[in-house]
């Protein structure tokens, strides 16, 4: 077999020998410097080198004991390699795989924020203009409720009552019926006649059945009550956004601001 | 050699620590595939240059309604640097009159955006068209500030500086402008819709009320838009 192995074992017994008599600072070290690499080598060819160095072993340590300085450090390590080397290779590949999954879970983790971020922001959630149709729906289903409710005949009345009743839902109701108040009490002595055109309709956001959109509008009012002012027009522009739900298919306008005027 | 009676020792340990491993491969990877796609997601995308498009226009509109004549150059230098195109380009042509007018009228003009929306965008030729509905308000020397709300239509386009107004001009009124809608043709943009026009006009921005009590019988009150 390998002479490495060998000379090991012959210094080892002679170190042994050696230590008994008492501690001799000398000698120790210079056999412990060299064993050190040997050892090494042998075990790495040798498998039953292990098997053999025990018995030496304990002689080992208390013999580092008397060492002073810079010597003592070496029986340490000479001492560590041959029983911590296997173990340590025995080891290195758990706890490669442990740092693997601990590396994993961690990628999981940020990449799994980082994608939720990604699709559940705010701004990804919302559907105004990246999904064309729906934005188009709630524009034209929202500029003719406007329209709808926002004009007024003093002839037909009626019309924009069924059209709240089919298009208001919630707080808009309440709104909608003190905007229009002065309206209604006016229209019959004034012969008044509201057209509420919608120019202008920017769909803001959409969130599943619910969305908010900005409308510009002119509004014209013309009274035929004064003869002399009979079929004159006045005009007016208005801004406001929309909040609107879809219930049934349908959409239906469930607040109007006006940005507190 | 010893070497294979050493394998059956390690490999318990090692074979739960592999299995784990590969358990935790299964979300890493799925995870890994799921950032990916939603880094690529156009949809995503196509929505976060919405929303820069229309931070973008609020604050570029805000800008451009937005002066001191105590301090002129700082103010005018924002609407410069808020505009690209042509806009900007009659921006800087006309600044030496604009000053001029705004030390005359000494207006101090200010603007929130109330809501916006992006009505048109074209995320490859950045392009993009925005509604902005402006509070503005003019402080004039001797006097109560004016609010009035301004209905404004704007077009941006992408600049390596990021979104800048190329157009900014007010929704036009009534049935004889109900044609020519958008801001394609900013008959008077910048200076003319803004400060001075506010300033020296009183009234010249056409009112823009909500659908209240005051846009019906009492509209008369309010000055029509032509």
């Amino acid at each position: 077999m390998s002479t490495t192995r060998h000379l090991v074992n012959r210094r080892r017994r002679l170190d042994a020998v050696g230590s008994r008599p008492g501690s001799r600072p000398g000698p120790v070290r210079e056999l412990e410097e060299h064993p050190v690499r040997e050892l090494e080598d042998g075990l790495e060819r040798t498998p039953d080198a292990p098997a053999r160095e025990r018995p030496a072993r304990p002689r080992l340590r208390p013999r580092g004991r008397p060492a002073v300085g810079t010597g003592e450090t070496a029986p340490k390590e000479s001492d560590a390699v041959p029983s911590a080397g296997p173990r340590r290779r025995r080891l290195l590949a758990p706890v490669a795989l442990a740092l693997l999954t601990v590396l994993l879970g961690g990628f999981a983790a940020v990449a799994g924020g980082a994608a939720a971020d990604l699709r559940s922001g705010p701004g990804v959630r919302n559907a105004a203009l990246t999904d064309a149709a729906r934005t188009n729906e709630v524009k034209g289903a929202v500029s003719q409720a406007v329209n709808a409710l926002f004009s007024y005949s003093y002839a037909d009345p009626a019309k924009s009552d069924e059209a709240a009743k089919r298009l208001l839902v919630g707080a808009a109701v309440q709104q909608y019926a003190g905007m229009l108040a002065e309206v209604r009490a006016q229209a019959p002595v004034q012969k008044l006649v509201l057209t509420t055109t919608v120019t202008g309709g920017g769909v803001e956001a959409i969130e599943g059945d619910r969305a908010r959109v900005l409308i510009y509008a002119d509004q014209r009012s013309t009274s035929t009550a004064d003869t002399a002012t009979a079929g004159d027009s006045t005009y007016a522009a208005a801004m406001f956004a929309v909040d609107a739900v879809r219930r049934g298919g349908v959409w239906q306008i469930a607040g109007i601001d006006t940005f507190d005027r | 050699m010893s070497a294979s009676s050493r394998r059956p020792r390690r490999s318990p340990l090692v074979v739960v620590a592999g299995a784990t491993a590969a358990l935790a491969a299964v979300p890493a990877l799925w995870s890994g595939w799921s950032w990916y796609a939603a880094a690529h997601d156009d949809s995503a995308a196509y929505a976060r240059a919405r929303d820069q498009v229309l931070a973008a226009g609020e604050q570029a509109a805000q800008n451009m309604n937005t002066l001191d004549h105590r301090d002129l150059g700082p103010g005018l230098d924002l609407w410069e640097s808020s505009t690209t195109g042509e806009l900007h380009d009659q921006l800087v042509q006309g600044r030496a009159k604009f000053e001029g007018q705004v030390r005359q009228a000494r207006t101090v003009t200010s603007a929130k955006a109330l809501s916006g929306a992006v009505t048109e965008l074209d995320d490859r030729a950045g392009r993009a068209t925005v509604m902005i509905a402006l509070r503005i308000t003019v402080q004039v020397p001797d006097g109560a500030p004016a609010t009035k709300d301004s209905r404004m239509l704007g077009e941006l386009t992408r600049t390596p500086g990021g979104w800048k107004l190329s157009a900014l001009g007010q929704a036009p009124m009534g049935d004889s402008a109900a044609g020519g809608l958008p801001s394609g043709a900013p008959g008077q943009p910048g200076p003319a819709s803004s400060a001075a026009g506010q300033a020296a006009g009183g009234g010249s921005s056409r009112p823009a009320v909500p659908p209240s009590p005051s846009a019906g019988p009492s509209a008369p009150q309010q000055p029509a838009g032509h």
